[in-house]
């Protein structure tokens, strides 16, 4: 591989966000906007920076960028840009910028300015950083530190109690899938030394590379576990789509996205779409040659996937908080991404093509959305849709991106044509490759449940979009439209929702199946998926029309729905969607997800146990300090009458003492 | 040229009739003579050691030991005085306020 210019320059494009966030963190405060300005043009520079090596790589797939520095002793940090990394490398930081710019007038006049603009630097670079490692520690590493970001950002405003606590409760639950990941390196590192026999020269034992070329031994190593003989491979893949579920927000460990709301709104943007949530995604498909050949795993990641797309959908159409509505989208979007990798199991490679492809898109809609939102939130105030209303008459600009953030969203397109927004390509990709993944195996569960989650989507989003900006306002505010420096990346994504996956749907798929097919693993896809024994079948896109179109009924079904309730308001929900109602009360208090994990977990149980443990320990650890104090206190009660306070005594006691010294000397001297 | 034997015989034997005095003595002030003589057998052996290997070693460690022990028969001296004159006694079997 010749080396060029480029390559030179791909080790910068974390570090200059992270020398943005020194910067401003120390000297923001004395900066006009905190400082806002170092961060923006250290992203964008990172941003040409991947830009100009995905169209390099584009041009030429095999040119893989790959950097890798002895760390310690076998261990490296290093620089993998392949076309996986490429277009999230380029995603992350165009995002980031637009949302960067958007934040100078969202922000201003907050007092922790310099700290927002330092925080989210920060944030950006631990997540380029993450996404290019070469290794699964770096990645590790990166991935702890994304999660500081979202927890010090969550907790922004931490003089609100319900901030802090949104930022504690963020960090626990991405925590218990932290741990799992690391479980997964660990399990995964050990197996590794095992089979080659301890540490080997010249190699760097967590690289993907290196971790790909054990797939087969480790699919060999088999564990049994009640009763059942699991691969260690399906283990580890586990325990790393754990991982996943935490940082991605899949159930039953999304309850912290929607509380993720308690940041500035400019952040909620930053998690939903570019950073933090995308981590787990793209974690399964970095490690995705170790999935598809632990097929028991990728059904897992489907099942969850497909499962949390649907139920995120059902509590997303009771909500009336703007933001949360958008949040519990997130969380389903989230779900349908694992569901495209789940269904590799089917597809193969191409399972990342439509997975991250629905990725890039969900990024630009959602946070096209978030700072829409944002927009609403700072010209009127109030984030209750209950409250708002007629919000287009004042606020034209940000009700008209907003609506193709919508429709993106809800996936408008003509199915068998290149005409269609962009979250239209993306998610009828997933919705056909989960009909190919039923027809094959007979199991249409996934099938059933991305369909209703579709229909879902649509209702609720258009739910919003109806109750917000249509009508008469609901109450006595005073909107304005936004400044230009907000509106203008709000229309750059909106034109990037509009028409960014008709322009790149079929080049995109298949420079995303580059990614593992090139000189740096060079993997058989085929090869490790029979390890697994799954056939893949082929190639989605090539169904009935009936399969084609459904999707699209689907959405507009949902957008009627949606009209006749919330526009035309002619039929009344009324009792249905009151409190009276259980299923509604069930969907409002979000299947009381919240009081089982506090009350009941962690209040019930690990508190109890605690307190037991303590109670026990308490016991214990006392009679044994306690025990001590008093032996000794007995002893010396005895010892210290020894302390006569005769001064012939003591010359007795030092005189035999010195005695028997000289004595013991001689018996030795005499033996020796 | 008498044997270094005789120096040292007569060295343990003072150093006895010393140790044997601290021993049995109540009276501080006596006690504190018996000290006296231990001090000087072990003077008696320095010089005798001193004038048997040739070397003015010992003889200087043996000025050095006397004036410690005028200096610390001063201290001793007035440490017993301070004593009568609070407890209007000198016998040192019954002064046990330092007992536990």
């Amino acid at each position: 591989m010749v080396k060029t210019a480029l390559e030179e320059f791909a080790f910068l494009i974390p570090l200059l966000p992270a020398l943005a966030f020194v910067i401003t963190f120390f000297f923001g405060r004395k900066m006009p906007s905190g400082g806002a300005i170092v961060p923006i043009l250290a992203i964008a520079a990172s941003f040409v920076i991947s830009l100009m090596i995905t169209l390099r790589l584009l041009a030429n797939p095999d040119e893989v960028i790959s950097q890798s520095y002895p760390w310690f002793a076998v261990l490296n940090i290093g620089v993998l840009i392949d076309p996986l990394a490429a277009v999230m490398l380029s995603m992350v930081s165009f995002v980031s910028l637009l949302i960067h710019i958007y934040a100078v007038s969202y922000m201003s006049g907050d007092p922790g300015e310099a700290r927002y603009f330092a925080e989210t630097a920060l944030f950006t670079a631990a997540m380029l950083s993450l996404v290019l490692s070469d290794n699964i520690l770096q990645l590790f590493v990166s991935w702890e530190l994304v999660g500081l970001c979202s927890y010090l950002l969550i907790g922004f405003w931490f003089e609100r109690p319900s901030a802090a606590a949104a930022a504690k409760k963020a960090f626990l639950t991405t925590r218990i899938g932290d741990v799992m990941f690391l479980t997964g390196i660990i399990v995964l590192t050990s197996d590794i030394l095992k089979l080659a026999g301890g540490f080997q020269d010249g190699t760097y034992l967590l690289r993907f590379d290196e971790i790909f070329s054990y797939i087969p031994q480790l699919s060999a190593l088999q564990t049994n576990i009640f009763g059942f003989e699991v691969s260690h491979l399906t283990i580890i893949t586990l325990l790393f789509f754990g991982g996943a579920v935490g940082k991605s927000g899949q159930f039953p460990l999304h309850v912290w996205l929607p509380d993720a709301m308690e940041g500035p709104t400019t952040v909620s943007a930053l998690i939903h779409a570019a950073t933090m949530v995308t981590a787990g995604v793209y974690l399964v498909a970095r490690t995705f040659p170790m999935f598809i050949a632990a097929p028991d795993s990728l059904m897992v990641v489907a099942y969850l996937g497909g499962f949390t797309a649907l139920f995120a959908g059902t509590m997303g159409i009771v909500m009336n908080d703007l933001k949360r509505v958008l949040a519990y989208s997130t969380i389903s979007q989230l779900g349908y991404m694992m569901l495209g990798l789940g269904l590799g199991s089917a597809i193969g490679l191409e399972a990342i093509g439509i997975s991250l492809f629905h990725l890039i898109n969900h990024a630009f809609f959602k946070a096209l959305l978030f700072l829409c939102a944002g927009s609403v939130i700072h010209a009127v105030g109030t984030q209750d849709m209950r409250e708002l209303g007629g919000v287009r008459k004042v606020m034209p600009v940000t009700a008209a991106t907003m609506a193709i953030a919508a429709l993106a969203l809800a996936g408008f397109g003509i199915p068998g044509t290149s005409i269609g927004t962009s979250g239209f390509f993306s998610k009828d990709a997933i919705i056909e490759a989960a009909y190919l993944f039923g027809e094959n195996s007979n199991n249409w569960i996934p099938y059933a449940f991305s369909i209703a989650a579709a229909l879902l989507t649509s209702i609720y989003i258009f739910r919003l979009i109806f109750m917000t900006f249509t009508g008469k306002p609901r109450s006595d505010y005073h909107g304005h439209e936004s400044p230009a420096i907000m509106t203008i990346p709000l229309s750059i994504l909106a034109i990037f929702s509009l028409v960014f996956g008709g322009l790149t749907k079929t080049g995109f798929m298949n420079f995303l199946e580059e990614t593992f097919a090139n000189g740096f693993v060079n993997l058989n896809i085929g090869g490790l998926a029979a390890l697994g024994r799954n056939e893949l079948v082929g190639t989605a896109g090539s169904e009935s029309l009936f399969v084609q179109w459904l999707p699209m009924i689907v959405a507009v079904a949902g957008l009627a729905v949606a009209f006749v309730i919330y526009y035309l308001r002619i039929i009344k929900l009324g009792p249905l969607a009151s409190m009276k109602n259980p299923v509604y009360r069930l969907l409002y208090k979000r299947y009381y997800q919240h009081k089982i994990y506090t009350e009941f977990f962690s209040l019930g149980i690990v508190y109890g146990v605690i307190a037991l443990l303590s109670q026990v320990l308490d016991v214990i650890i006392d009679s044994i300090v306690e025990g001590i104090g008093i032996l000794t206190v007995g002893v010396s009660e005895e010892l210290r009458r020894v302390q006569t306070g005769v001064v012939q005594t003591y010359a007795i006691v030092v005189i035999a003492g010195v005695s028997l010294l000289i004595i013991l000397v001689k018996l030795i001297m005499e033996v020796l | 040229m008498i044997p270094l034997i005789f120096y040292l015989g007569l060295a343990a034997l003072l150093f006895s009739i010393g140790l044997y005095g601290v021993m049995t003595h109540k009276n501080g002030i006596r006690m504190i003579m018996c000290i006296e003589l231990m001090l000087n057998s072990a003077n008696l052996n320095l010089v005798a050691f001193s004038s048997y290997t040739d070397t003015l070693n010992g003889q200087v460690f043996a000025v050095f030991s006397i004036a410690l022990a005028a200096a610390e028969a001063a201290v001793g001296f007035a440490i017993l005085m301070a004593i009568y004159r609070m407890h209007d006694k000198i016998n040192l079997n019954e002064l046990k306020s330092l007992r536990w």
